[in-house]
């Protein structure tokens, strides 16, 4: 199972870089830097959190089980907003295509 | 009570700078004053044994770098001022078996519930009993000691021999072995000859002297079994099983070794839970294999933590002997204190720092307390409520506790914050149910009405 975990892993860390590269450029270089080191920081910290919550959960240890989810649930979603803010996924407004009329 | 205060400033210099000190004050050659060490007997020529040791340095073939489960080690020396990280400030007497915990219960110092717990704190428990029944056929003299064989079998350089030693411990099932320098004062001054004489007769005709000095220690450590820790409350009935498979384990495994080393031609003599004739505690920190902790004498290994038991055995077989490590242990047991907040005795101190014991530094532990609560413990068979509860214990091999590890052995700071997250996950003071596979019978749990009889004694009828 932790090995099948890992290859998950590796398959959408890739599968992510494909999705976000159209987005993640930006004609500010320190804009594009920002893009990727979230994505990065949020991929790791996310995984971190499903690899924690596996082990403790298999052996038993119920309240770091929980806290965990909490935790890493916790910062995995305040990135993944971060990062999706950034790449326009969500919170910004559609532009009008309706002509001004006279 | 201002001398005290004295003594202490005293020695308040910092290990690591008197470590540095005792290193340049080696490199000038004026450590004279260490004892001379008990001769090593002389290897025969070697042959061809067949066997082609691992690279300069390595710890074994089986092992080529030894397991501390991600904690930073650093070595550490074992002269007259430093046994590893725990400071000698005075002469350090061998003492007598008689008046460790145990003996001291036995011979009713401690109270009389505690004296007469301590002839059923173990048997009271089907289970635990029963390895401990299997314990006493390794136990006899003929068991741990003998002649070694008058011819010298041709053997490796000390070297490879403490690299193939290493191996066979491994290979006898060992979790993990050492070698050390033996410190002369490990030694039992006087052995006992048999506990239940002690109940009933003057300490001097229950004991006899201790007199073998050998130059090396084997320590092998076996573990005390995680998920049965987990599963345990620390002091219920399953509580003494723990140590008895331990110490049950680890006794085979020294009295092969001695007798391997006997019959290679040279003196070996194996020390285990049902016939010491040393103090493990310094032997463990002699063979690199841990530092003292908070709880007095437990030497906690930097991977299994203090959820073990060793035997040893001490040789003069020419052998390679490991330093003593420093992994921080000091600091962290400076700022944790878990195993004193959860101890049910109150046997382990909170104070700050270590005090003087025997000569040497160590945190004030009240082993009386400790012992009385093992033995009469009417709750369950003895207790390891702080092994349970120890950060350094409580985890499965993983890496998130390696990286515990890494962060605990660095400093106070990160020991602060790693003892609060350990505490924040809830480990050690949890009790995972689906573990639990052993019987409890609470109705046996009751300490002893009476006492054993005097051995020495004469029947009380013949016909
Ligand atoms: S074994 Fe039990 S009574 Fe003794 S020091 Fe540890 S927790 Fe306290
Ligand atoms: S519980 Fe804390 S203070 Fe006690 S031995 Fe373990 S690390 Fe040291």
């Amino acid at each position: 199972m932790g090995t099948i975990l890992v290859f998950v892993a590796g398959v959408l860390f890739l599968a992510g870089i494909l999705f976000i590269k159209p987005r993640a450029k930006c004609e500010l270089m320190w804009k594009t830097v920002l893009n990727w080191s979230l994505y990065v920081v949020w991929y790791a910290i996310t995984w971190i959190g499903i690899s924690f919550v596996y082990i403790n959960f298999n052996v038993g240890h119920v309240k770091a089980t929980s806290t965990a989810i909490f935790l890493f649930l916790g910062i995995s979603v305040v990135l993944a907003i971060a990062l999706a803010r950034l790449l326009g996924f969500i919170g910004v407004k559609k532009i009008s295509n309706t002509t001004v009329q006279v | 009570m201002e001398e005290k205060g004295e003594q202490k400033h005293k020695f308040e210099m910092s290990r690591r700078n008197f470590l540095r000190a005792g290193a340049t004050a080696t490199a000038l050659g004026v450590i004279g004053a260490i004892k001379a060490p008990v001769k090593v007997a002389n290897a025969a020529v070697p042959s061809n044994v067949k066997f082609s040791a691992g690279a300069a340095g390595q710890w074994s073939k089986l092992h080529p770098e030894p397991d501390y489960g991600g904690a930073t080690v650093r070595y550490a020396e074992n002269n007259d001022q430093w046994l590893g990280t725990s400071k000698i400030v005075g002469t350090v007497k061998n003492i007598s078996e008689a008046d460790m915990g145990f003996a001291l219960a036995a011979r009713g110092l401690i109270s009389d519930k505690a004296q007469r717990g301590f002839f059923n704190f173990v048997p009271k428990h089907p289970f635990g009993g029963a390895i401990s029944w299997a314990r006493t056929w390794i136990a006899s003299e003929d068991a741990v000691d003998g002649q070694p064989a008058p011819e010298k079998l041709p053997i490796p350089d000390p070297e490879q021999m403490s690299q193939h030693i290493k191996d066979a411990a491994y290979f006898l099932r060992a979790d993990e072995v050492g070698i050390g320098k033996m410190p002369p004062y490990a030694y039992y001054s006087h052995k006992i000859i048999n506990p239940a004489l002690l109940v009933h007769n003057p300490v001097e005709q229950c004991v006899k002297p201790f007199t073998e000095r050998l130059p090396y220690v084997i320590v092998v450590m076996v573990d005390q079994h995680l998920e049965t820790m987990l599963a345990s409350t620390g002091y219920d009935g399953i509580s003494a099983s723990q140590s008895m498979r331990s110490y049950h384990a680890t006794g085979n495994i020294a009295i092969i070794l001695a007798k391997y080393i006997r019959s290679l031609g040279y003196h070996a003599r194996a020390h285990h839970a049902a016939n010491y004739g040393a103090v493990m505690g310094p032997c463990i920190l002699a063979s690199g294999l841990g530092e003292l902790t908070r709880t007095g004498d437990c030497a906690l290994h930097p991977r299994l933590g203090f959820r073990h038991k060793v035997a040893a055995v001490t040789t003069d077989l020419p052998l390679v002997p490991d330093k003593p490590i420093d992994f921080g242990l000091q600091d962290f047991c400076r700022v944790c204190g878990k195993c004193a907040d959860n101890c049910p005795s109150g046997a382990i101190t909170h104070d700050k720092d270590p005090v003087e014991h025997n000569g040497y530094l160590r945190w004030n532990t009240d082993m009386k307390k400790c012992t009385e609560f093992r033995v009469a413990n009417e709750e369950g068979s003895s207790c390891g409520r702080c092994m349970k509860v120890c950060p350094w214990n409580s985890k499965e091999n993983s890496w998130f506790h390696q990286a515990g590890l890494f962060i605990g052995s660095h400093g106070e700071t990160s020991s602060k914050f790693l003892k609060s997250i350990d505490d924040m996950f809830g480990y050690g003071t949890e009790q995972i149910e689906k573990y639990k596979w052993w019987l409890e019978w609470p109705e046996l749990y009751k300490v002893a009405p009476g006492l054993p009889p005097n051995p020495a004694a004469p029947p009380a009828t013949s016909k």
